[in-house]
């Protein structure tokens, strides 16, 4: 992947979390917690997910929601799911 | 028997938002019935409809919140904000497990149920959302009230079509009076304006089509009437333990007194003045006046030719002579048809006449039909004072399905 790519995903990534959660993007940083940090809860969690699934076109398992704590882990299981398919 | 105060009202109305400007648009004669310019209406045979256009929900809800509730549930915790402030009501009376909410509502999460579906069936613009179903549920917006005030009693959410808030207040008043509850938040809410019910009101062919000027369409009780107006809103009130209201030092606006409820069990649509008749009989005994003493009903009054004829012939059946004596008024002349607000947003109407000692009229009365024949207030808003006063009135809500609930209220002595 072209660090272009990896930088394409980020943004699109960090612009779903801020339509969604209603936050500033300035407070987006890779080890910025989506609950901890900006009050997401469950179903923002569902929210996210639904609207990363229609970006990436990809399909993201019940299991991977839980996992996706904050800003990098979202990053990074995109650009990982992106690889494996 | 435990008696109920009316201690507090919050109102959001296509004529205004809050208790005092919904009652001096109310008695100014001015309707709140507007174009649609929210979707297109261009297959549509009514562009008209009554929307609260004052009402600015970010005044009540940051953009997170707002994000989480349906329309529908906006207007019915901000009207539910409204009557507590209201009630002069701290947060610490209803923290409890004594105090609950009923709520009506004939449609729910119309919009956003309509949304996901759009997405579903493959309209571009249409986005699914994950939380489509905590929107759009029908309880969503009595729940959203609890989790907003804290009531951890009762949570029930009534629908009755039409008669959904008069069925929630008169439910409510029983859960106090019967030692279930001290303090209720009671009424009803609907945001039903929406391209697709107004595309199925349509081939029903209920609604009036008088499109020009819109605020003229809704003519109750007149010959020339051709149908309701779909309309949006909220109407909360307040409701105590009268003893518990008197300790805390509160207002009382009124005491609420009976309610009767009853079904046609004829016809899904069509109504019945027998059923309607014996609505108001019930809530007369249960709240233990007698017909000679309702000197006011603020009508259902919808302005369809099946309805108004009906209603008139219940009122007179249950009344007699004394039904030709009082005000009978629609307010929806002004409002609209706000289906499960309508009865709430109307017994508060009921209680304000009382409290103001003025009946608001029924505006757009242009012709006379023979079988409505009582006196609807059609000069413009009528002031009681001398002789004929407004001590009891009562407030009738009929719905689809041949649901019939009637509230009587009493000026508080």
């Amino acid at each position: 992947m072209t660090s272009e790519a990896a930088q394409s995903i980020e943004d699109v990534v960090k612009n779903i979390i801020v339509g969604e959660l209603r936050v500033d993007p300035s407070q987006l940083a890779p080890e910025t917690h989506l609950m901890k940090d900006l009050g997401a809860d469950s179903l923002d969690a569902l929210n996210i997910a639904l609207r990363l699934e229609e970006a990436f076109k990809i399909k993201i398992p019940d299991e991977a929601i839980p996992r996706f704590l904050t800003v990098g882990d979202i990053v990074k299981g995109v650009q990982e799911h992106l690889k494996t398919n | 028997m435990r008696r109920v105060a009316l201690t507090g009202i919050g109102v959001i109305a296509p004529v205004g938002v809050g208790r005092d400007a919904v009652w001096s648009a109310l008695i100014g004669g001015q309707s709140g019935i507007g174009r649609i310019e929210e979707f297109d209406t261009t297959n549509l045979k009514t562009n008209i409809a009554g929307l609260c256009r004052e009402f600015k929900p970010e005044c009540f809800f940051d953009e997170r919140e707002l994000s989480r509730l349906d329309r529908v549930s906006q207007l019915a915790v901000a009207a539910s904000e409204l009557a507590v402030r209201d009630a002069g009501l701290s947060n610490g009376l209803l923290d409890s497990y004594d105090a609950g909410v009923v709520l009506g509502t004939g449609f729910g999460g119309q919009a956003s149920i309509e949304e996901f579906c759009g997405a579903f069936f493959g309209n571009e613009r249409a986005r699914k959302s994950a939380i489509a179903i905590p929107k759009s549920m029908y309880n969503a917006s009595s729940s959203n009230i609890a989790i907003r005030l804290k009531t951890r009693g009762p949570n029930i959410t009534i629908t009755t079509a039409c008669s959904s808030g008069a069925n929630a207040i008169g439910q409510a008043f029983h859960l106090i009076r019967y030692g279930h509850a001290e303090r209720m938040i009671a009424g009803g809410a609907d945001a039903p304006v929406t391209p697709v019910v107004m595309d199925a009101w349509k081939e029903m062919r209920v609604l009036s089509t008088k499109n020009d000027p819109p605020e003229r369409a809704c003519k109750p009780f007149s010959a020339n009437r051709d149908g309701f107006v779909l309309a949006e809103g909220a109407g909360i009130v307040v409701l105590e333990e009268m003893s518990a209201a008197r300790e805390r030092g509160a207002r009382i606006l009124a005491e609420v007194m009976g309610y009767g409820s009853t079904a046609d069990a004829a016809h899904i649509t069509f109504p019945c003045p027998e059923g309607e008749s014996q609505a108001m009989l019930r809530a007369l005994k249960d709240a233990q006046v007698g017909s000679d003493e309702i000197d006011h009903v603020n009508a259902h009054g919808t302005a369809t030719r099946l309805n108004d004829v009906s209603e008139t012939e219940a009122i007179k059946r249950v009344l007699g002579n004394r039904a030709f004596e009082i005000p009978v008024n629609s307010i929806k002349s002004m409002i609209g048809h706000s289906m499960g607000a309508a009865g709430a947003i109307e017994f508060i109407a009921t209680v304000l006449a009382i409290t103001e000692q003025v009946v608001p009229p029924t505006i757009n009365y242009e012709e006379k039909d023979p079988q409505c024949d009582l006196d609807y207030v059609t000069e413009g808003a009528r002031p009681m004072d001398g002789r004929v006063r407004i001590r009891t009135a009562m407030s009738n809500s009929f719905g689809f399905g041949g649901n019939n609930a009637v509230l009587v209220v009493r000026k508080f002595e």
